[in-house]
């Protein structure tokens, strides 16, 4: 096994990271650098410009709120001006800027913008440095998973993350197949499972008819703005209100710094409440009473009771999700097998009695919710790399979301239905409307929605070169196509020519290839820098041990080399290179290093030939 | 000799010789599938027998997948075949979401049958039909709700066939039996209504049946009975009070003579008989001033009653002499 190229599963999640890797047909989950399982996805720029990523990030988030990035996730691939980035930017302490041509959000960080894959990109990255310090060699094929309702926006924005930090994505997966894939590896199931998937950030529902080690998803459902957080927020909300009360309406939400520190104790205190009734709140020193007066503090107790009932429309939100997916999926609750929860907030109780009372049976679950998908993420790895004939596993994931395209009146014409097994692909021919007309404007949507403007808009495709005709009269039929992965492609042809047309896409939500690229290269400078500081150093130590061997040598040799005309020249020649050598060393010039490494060698292997006793030779040194 | 797997089919040595990872029987079996998407139907294609159940094409689906799907060849130069994977591919989805949902599978399975089946499915369909109709008896024989639906829905048939074959006492009963089980039917009242109508019509005629036998044996008495009878279970017919009269008149009780007389007219101002038994009465009571008035009305509104010219003539006459 050791000869095969290493590969690695991830789970990108919205509070925390996984990956995960399968070793000798087991699969199992690679620990970070400082021994944990999770990797906080969180990434910062410190006070003195150095990149954070992980648990070290996380650490300094509270005195450096404004320069730390978390919940990247709910940001990937959204539109700068949609109700999400909206509603993100009144609660998250960084700063939000729109792109460059205004469609996709950038954040902040150290007086620099990143585009959202570039952040995910620092978590994968450093998920990939822990699974290279885990295999002590190179790692660059990855499944990366994604929730199940992400659209294809999102679905590019995390192959772009992939492909920023050096992965060579081999496939995006969705989260809840993930789940089932490690949950029923090596088993042999022969049923329909539902994977209840309540994440930090996204809520996932699949039916999977699993049989014959074919995960065959039926239908998905899901929110991808519902989790762990918006619990955590209705507890920093019911923390902040009773605190304005009780100290004249100081509102803590207005300080970062507070409000960090009332995030991290609101999740500690949700976290206690699974296993406890009771968790005690205290925050000292948290807000300033104002001149000469003592500074305030926090001192709250919540019962699980209260986190219930601040969080019930949530666990609502879940079951209503999981009916309108059964509801799709055409099976009952009592028609189900097996249900699979999955994600840290599954752990709390009341979402656990939901869950069972509306299957009427309890749910199953694994020790650690938080790495089934990054397992079954390095499951599909390893089988879309080393197909085997003994454990053989294929996935048949479905699309989410209706795929069209508007059409006259601001509608949404349905081309490709949501829960179509991908990959697939459909097409939908075009007319002209005006004579002469050589351009067709195609604006592709995704969604549930009728109108047109309540669905996603994953870009315009500008179709153009088109013959001049009477209308009507060139058709061309355009064909739309959903890789595996669930990313949308878009081409088309004249049907009376064959002829490609050509195809340009805008306003789309992610990066331009252009852009993907000009971040690609100033990471491989970076690469490179890093790179070539580290073989300089090596140059630096190997020519200054052979300069001081040479000079340690010139006493012994001095006497032999002035005897010859040849030797005097070898004398002035090794002078010459140790000087070039030392200049070198002092410009820090590789180039003229990996020159002067040779000469060195060769004056030092003539020094020591020549003190041991050997014949000048006859040819240069 | 093995038996030929592809049934003959003719493979192009070009795709044959294609340079890609695929061994040879691998390629045939892809390029044979691919060659028949467009003449097979779901079922052929996931090689089942037509109509087979759905769970069978689930199952059949899984295992095409794994040879058809494209991921079942990572890392391997396909070539043109990848393309053919992926449409085959998508045909076996296309069949399996088709098959796999008992309704569509219905539709497909009627619109892909091959002939015989297609009689053997009516024949099918008739015998559920007879069937279906068998359950039902049974089952309003045991439930006593859905008994009650039955024999109101019963009665109700019951008395609209009365009602056409012209049994309409019969008609009647029914249908008020069932309107007493089920108030709210409304068709039900609208037929009763009609049902009473011609059952009392029916009941008129018969007395006027029996009272012109009894004028025939001169029982004046019981003619004039049959006759009142008549008219009062069909006061819409003038024919009867007129005879009523008649009778009467006949048997000299010129009072009701009279009073069945303006009932007829009462019934039908314009009916020329009604007024020429008026006249008649009275005349016989002795206002000729009366009669004459009533039998030139008569003659007036039914100039081919020869009786009334005649009585008028003899009035005349009277007067006269």
């Amino acid at each position: 096994m050791s000869e095969i190229e290493p590969f690695v599963g991830i789970d990108l999640g919205t509070t925390n990271s996984v990956v995960a890797t399968v070793i000798d047909g087991v699969p199992r989950v690679i620990a970070n650098r400082i021994g944990q399982v999770l990797t906080p996805s969180v990434v910062a720029v410190s006070k003195n410009g150095k990149k954070l990523v992980g648990n070290i990030a996380k650490r300094q988030a509270i005195t450096n709120p404004d320069s730390t990035v978390f919940a990247a996730k709910r940001l990937i691939g959204r539109r700068w001006g949609s109700k999400e980035v909206e509603d993100a930017r009144r609660v998250l302490p960084y700063q939000l800027v729109p792109g460059p041509e205004g469609h996709d959000v950038r954040v902040v960080l150290g007086g620099r913008t990143f585009a959202i894959p570039e952040v995910s990109a620092m978590v994968l990255a450093e998920l990939k440095a822990d699974a290279e310090a885990f295999f002590g060699r190179r790692v660059t094929k990855a499944v990366v998973t994604v929730p199940a309702y992400f659209n294809d926006g999102q679905r590019q924005a995390t192959k772009d993350a992939g492909r920023i930090a050096g992965f060579e994505v081999l496939r995006i997966i969705n989260e809840p197949t993930s789940a089932a894939l490690a949950y029923g590896f090596g088993k042999q199931m022969e049923k329909k499972v539902v994977v209840f998937d309540l994440g930090g950030g996204t809520f996932d529902v699949s039916v999977l008819d699993i049989g014959k080690s074919v995960y065959d998803v039926v239908a998905v459902g899901g929110d991808t703005y519902l989790g762990g957080e918006d619990f955590d927020r209705r507890i920093m909300d019911w923390l902040s209100f009773s605190f304005a009360k009780e100290n004249q309406g100081i509102d803590l939400r207005q300080d970062t710094m507070a409000l960090q520190r009332l995030r991290d104790s609101a999740e500690k205190a949700k976290i206690e409440l699974s296993s406890v009734q009771s968790a005690s709140i205290h925050l000292p020193f948290l807000a300033a009473a104002g001149e000469g007066k003592a500074a305030l503090h926090l001192a709250k107790q919540l019962t699980r009771e209260k986190l219930e009932e601040l969080t019930k429309d949530l666990v609502d939100r879940c079951i209503q999700v999981t009916e309108r997916t059964l509801r799709d999926a055409g099976i009952r609750p009592s028609q189900v097998g097996e249900v699979l929860l999955v994600g840290g907030m599954t752990r709390m109780p009341r979402v656990q009695q939901a869950v069972k009372q509306f299957f009427s049976r309890d749910p199953s679950r694994g020790v650690h919710p938080e790495e089934v998908v990054a397992l079954g993420a390095a499951i599909q790895a390893h089988a879309l790399l080393y197909p085997q004939k003994d454990r053989e596993v294929l996935l048949l994931d479905v699309t989410p979301q209706n795929l069209g395209i508007m059409v006259v009146g601001g509608y949404f014409a349905t081309i490709i239905p949501k829960n179509t097994t991908v990959p697939t692909s459909q097409t939908h021919v075009f007319t002209t409307v005006q004579d002469q007309q050589t351009s067709v404007r195609i604006a592709v949507l995704q969604g549930e929605s009728e109108k047109a403007v309540e669905n996603e808009l994953l870009g315009e495709f500008i179709l153009d070169g088109i013959r001049p005709a009477k209308r009507g009269e060139v058709e061309i039929e355009v064909a739309f196509d959903i890789s595996a992965d669930g990313i949308v492609g878009v081409s088309a042809r004249d049907v009376d020519t064959g002829q490609r047309q050509s195809i340009t896409v805008t306003a789309t939500s992610g990066l331009t290839e252009n852009e993907l690229r000009r971040i690609l290269d100033e990471n491989l400078d970076e690469l490179l820098e890093r790179k070539q500081s580290g073989e300089f150093e090596r140059l630096r130590e190997r020519a200054q041990i052979m300069i001081g061997e040479i000079e340690s040598l010139v006493p012994q040799v001095r006497e032999a080399l002035t005897r010859s005309h040849f030797g005097k020249d070898a004398l002035q020649k090794a002078e010459g290179v140790v000087a070039r050598a030392r200049a070198a060393i002092a410009s820090q010039d590789l180039q003229q290093m990996a020159t002067n490494d040779e000469q060195l060698d060769r004056t030092v292997q003539l020094f020591k030939g020549l003190a041991g006793g050997a014949p000048i030779p006859g040819g240069e040194a | 000799m093995p038996v030929d797997r592809f049934q003959g089919f003719v493979f192009n040595p070009a795709d044959l010789s294609e340079d890609v990872d695929l061994d040879p029987e691998r390629r045939r079996e892809i390029l044979f599938v691919h060659g028949h998407l467009a003449d097979w139907n779901h079922w052929q294609l996931l090689g089942l027998p037509w109509n087979a159940p759905a769970d069978r094409a689930r199952e059949a689906y899984r295992e095409k997948v794994k040879v058809f799907h494209p991921d079942r060849y990572p890392g391997r130069r396909l070539g043109s075949y990848r393309a053919r994977l992926e449409q085959v591919f998508r045909r076996l989805t296309e069949a399996r979401d088709a098959l796999s949902n008992d309704a569509t599978r219905a539709a497909y399975a009627k619109q892909s049958a091959p002939p015989e089946e297609f009689a053997r499915a009516e024949a099918r369909r008739l015998d559920e039909a007879e069937r279906a109709a068998e359950r039902r008896a049974r089952l309003a024989r045991t439930n006593p709700l859905v008994a009650r639906a039955g024999r109101v829905h019963d009665l109700l048939d019951r008395g609209r066939k009365a009602l056409a074959e012209g049994k309409f006492a019969q008609a009647v009963n029914d249908l008020s039996t069932a309107l007493a089980m089920d108030p709210a039917l409304a068709d039900a009242k609208a037929l009763l209504q009609e049902a009473r109508k011609r059952a009392l019509a029916d009941k008129a005629k018969d007395y006027w049946d029996k009272a012109h036998a009894a004028e025939a044996v001169n029982n004046l008495e019981l003619a004039l009975e049959m006759a009142t009878a008549a008219a009062a279970a069909d006061p819409s017919n003038p024919r009867y009070p007129v005879f009523a009269a008649r009778m009467a008149l006949r048997r000299g009780s010129l009072e009701d003579a009279r009073g069945h007389a303006e009932a007829a007219l009462r019934a039908a101002p314009t009916y020329g008989p009604a007024h020429e038994v008026l006249g008649e009465a009275l005349a016989e009571q002795g206002d000729k001033a009366g009669a004459r008035r009533e039998l030139e009305r008569a003659l007036e509104l039914d100039p081919g009653l020869e009786s009334a010219r005649e009585r008028l003539k003899r009035l005349r006459w009277s007067f006269l002499g």
